[in-house]
């Protein structure tokens, strides 16, 4: 069943100026026990996303959609008490910024106590604390803390990023939630540490069924660890299909850049010679370029091109540009 | 191939003061030794904690080492000669944008760093300053841009740009490519690359991304609790560490 299913996603500031439209049209669906990437340029509009599935834009924001499904039920449709309880009860977000997450002025122990909901703690009343307890040094133990009482004791700024930012997911995980974002989780963390956290949140995806919603630049981790993937460019997405086959064979050029860019996907690049890159970078959103946005950075342009491509699909490989890189006539 | 900078036995303790009357200390880094030859990249690898930006503090003159030598072309660098030695060594951070000045004009500020350390006229800075932002695929009219205009990348491009308007003879890097999408990692990358190659720019790369690594580093040096594990050419180190602690951090970067 789809947990997820976004469509014509619009994100819109208001300015002084006017209406300025940062996301623009965008689809996005997750099924049950999935892991998505979603990747794109800086600036293309994935952490907007993320924080307007889980409602915490503010009132500056206008947040649109033909349907924004969760569980079969159009939250946008609901009164807004009613949506931020389904949100707060199934969603759970690890943000990009750490600092947004931890309260500087508290200990671990209460704020991670603070994210267990009661009714996941079985026992009677006058156990509560006891058991409350023992289930945040399990939630430590789970995302691989395991110095739980020195750690529980601390404060955030004590403690190494990589060390703050598992707890931000041990408390993501703590209401057992049905999906999870994860935005950008490891820009600020060390090698080592990476990897483990992505092991980490696929671990607790095949255990637990949770469905992940990954956001990263690192697409060699993206491509190990999601299944399908969404490309996004400058506030439209470019493409979506399965993972494996957008990075064996992507269709628009936009994500074919992205992927030739990595040295990891380029087996016989010798060290020290030029990276594939487009020229130029993504345009602002006051002064977007007229048809395909990526039109002014794209090799394969042409005239057709001034058109604004539709989202098209073969199979269940969703692109949008006139020209695909697998060539129409295979179509 | 000319040494540009050579690091002989660099040690540094800090001394912590933990309760009212005890001091605890830690040693930073120990007897790090390295070379640096120009037009070459060196790339030091560690986690936090392993000594990388006390290093990086050392170089740069915010900290004095308790013994060891610092030589730029052979020459000692002292502390009290910073500004002397400035023009040479330029460095980039890993948050291009906290370091610039949210009140100023790009153009203003580039024009400051050539006030305080060239002796050019107002004209030739103006030169300077254009063609500078031309090197780095920015734009005549971004003179006029206050830093909230950018967008991410194009910070990282101004900060370059700062580095760079110096003509300096080494750039160090922490961590300043790491938060890049890739797609603007490997424009930047190009950058780096052409630069080193038209002027002989010397690298010295302060980093976790070990995939960049393996890309543009000449030499690699392994840090781990402040003393160098494994030191060398960097294909020789990526498939032949001697330390456990080096083939893990480089295994779960390519693993
Ligand atoms: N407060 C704001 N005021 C004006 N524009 C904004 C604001 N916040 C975001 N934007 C714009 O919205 C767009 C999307 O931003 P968003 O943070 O979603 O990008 P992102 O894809 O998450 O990028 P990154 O990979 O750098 O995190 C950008 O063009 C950004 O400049
Ligand atoms: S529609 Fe045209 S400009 Fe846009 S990505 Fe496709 S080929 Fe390039
Ligand atoms: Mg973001």
């Amino acid at each position: 069943m789809l947990l997820l299913d976004i469509k014509n996603l619009t994100i819109e500031l208001k300015t002084p100026d006017g209406l300025i439209r940062a996301v623009d049209r965008v689809n996005l669906s997750l099924r049950e026990g999935e892991t998505r990437g979603l990747v794109g340029e800086s600036g293309s509009g994935k952490s907007l996303i993320a924080k307007a599935i889980v409602g915490v834009l503010n009132k500056r924001w206008l947040v649109s959609a033909d349907r924004f499904n969760w569980c079969g039920q159009d939250l946008l449709r609901l009164p807004y008490d009613q949506q931020r309880k389904v949100i707060g009860r199934d969603i759970a977000m690890i943000y990009q910024e750490p600092s947004r997450s931890l309260d500087p002025t508290a200990a671990i122990l209460e704020q991670l106590e603070e994210a267990i909901p009661d009714h996941l703690l079985e026992g009677p009343w006058w156990k509560r604390g006891y058991l409350r307890r023992r289930k945040a040094i399990g939630l430590l133990h789970k995302v691989g803390v395991r110095d739980h009482q020195a750690v529980l004791q601390s404060y955030p700024y004590q403690l190494s990023e990589g060390v703050c930012q598992k707890i931000m997911i041990a408390m993501a995980i703590a209401k057992a939630p049905k999906l999870l974002i994860a935005d950008e989780p490891t820009t600020a963390l060390e090698s080592t540490t990476q990897a483990q956290l992505f092991r980490l949140l696929a671990s607790f995806n095949q255990l637990k069924g949770t469905s992940v919603l990954l956001i990263s630049h690192e697409l060699e981790s993206i491509a190990r660890y999601t299944q399908s993937l969404s490309v996004l460019y400058c506030g439209q997405l470019v493409e979506a299909g399965e993972t494996a086959s957008i990075i064996k064979q992507p269709y628009h050029p936009y994500t074919n850049a992205l992927i030739k860019s990595v040295p990891e996907f380029q087996p016989n690049l010798q060290p020290k010679t030029p990276l594939y890159a487009l020229p130029g970078s993504i345009p602002v959103l006051q002064h977007l370029p007229i048809g395909c946005r990526l039109g002014p950075r794209c090799p394969n342009a042409r005239k057709e091109c001034v058109k604004t491509p539709t989202l098209d699909r073969l199979q269940n490989h969703y692109y949008s540009c006139h020209f695909p890189l697998i060539g129409k006539k295979d179509l | 191939m000319n040494t540009l900078l050579e690091v002989r036995d660099l040690c540094k303790t800090y001394h912590k003061q933990s309760g009212w009357f005890s001091q605890r200390s830690v040693i930073a880094l120990q007897n790090i030794s390295f070379t640096l030859a120009e037009g070459k990249t060196l790339a030091i690898v560690g986690e936090t904690g392993s000594g990388k930006s006390t290093l990086a503090k050392l170089l740069v003159g915010i900290e004095k080492p308790d013994s060891g030598d610092i030589l730029l072309a052979g020459q000692p660098v002292k502390i009290s000669h910073y500004r002397q030695y400035n023009h040479v060594i330029r460095f980039i951070f890993q948050d291009a944008a906290k370091s610039l000045n949210p009140h100023q004009k790009i153009g203003q500020m580039l024009d400051d760093v050539l006030r305080f350390s060239t002796v050019l006229d107002a004209q030739q800075r103006k030169l300077k300053i254009r063609q500078t932002l031309k090197q780095l695929g920015l734009l005549d009219e971004h003179s006029e841009y206050y830093p909230h205009m950018f967008s991410g990348g194009q910070l990282q491009r101004v900060a370059l740009a700062r580095a760079l308007i110096l003509d300096p003879k080494l750039l160090i890097l922490d961590e300043a490519l790491t938060a890049l999408d890739p797609s603007l990692r490997a424009q930047i990358v190009n950058l780096l690359l052409e630069l080193q190659q038209k002027s002989g720019l010397a690298y010295l790369l302060i980093t976790n991304h070990l995939r960049l690594v393996r890309h543009i580093a000449d030499d690699l040096l392994v840090l781990h609790q402040g003393t160098a594990l494994d030191y060398g050419n960097t294909a020789h180190v990526f498939s032949n560490a001697e330390h456990d602690y080096s083939r893990k951090l480089i295994n779960s970067a390519i693993a």
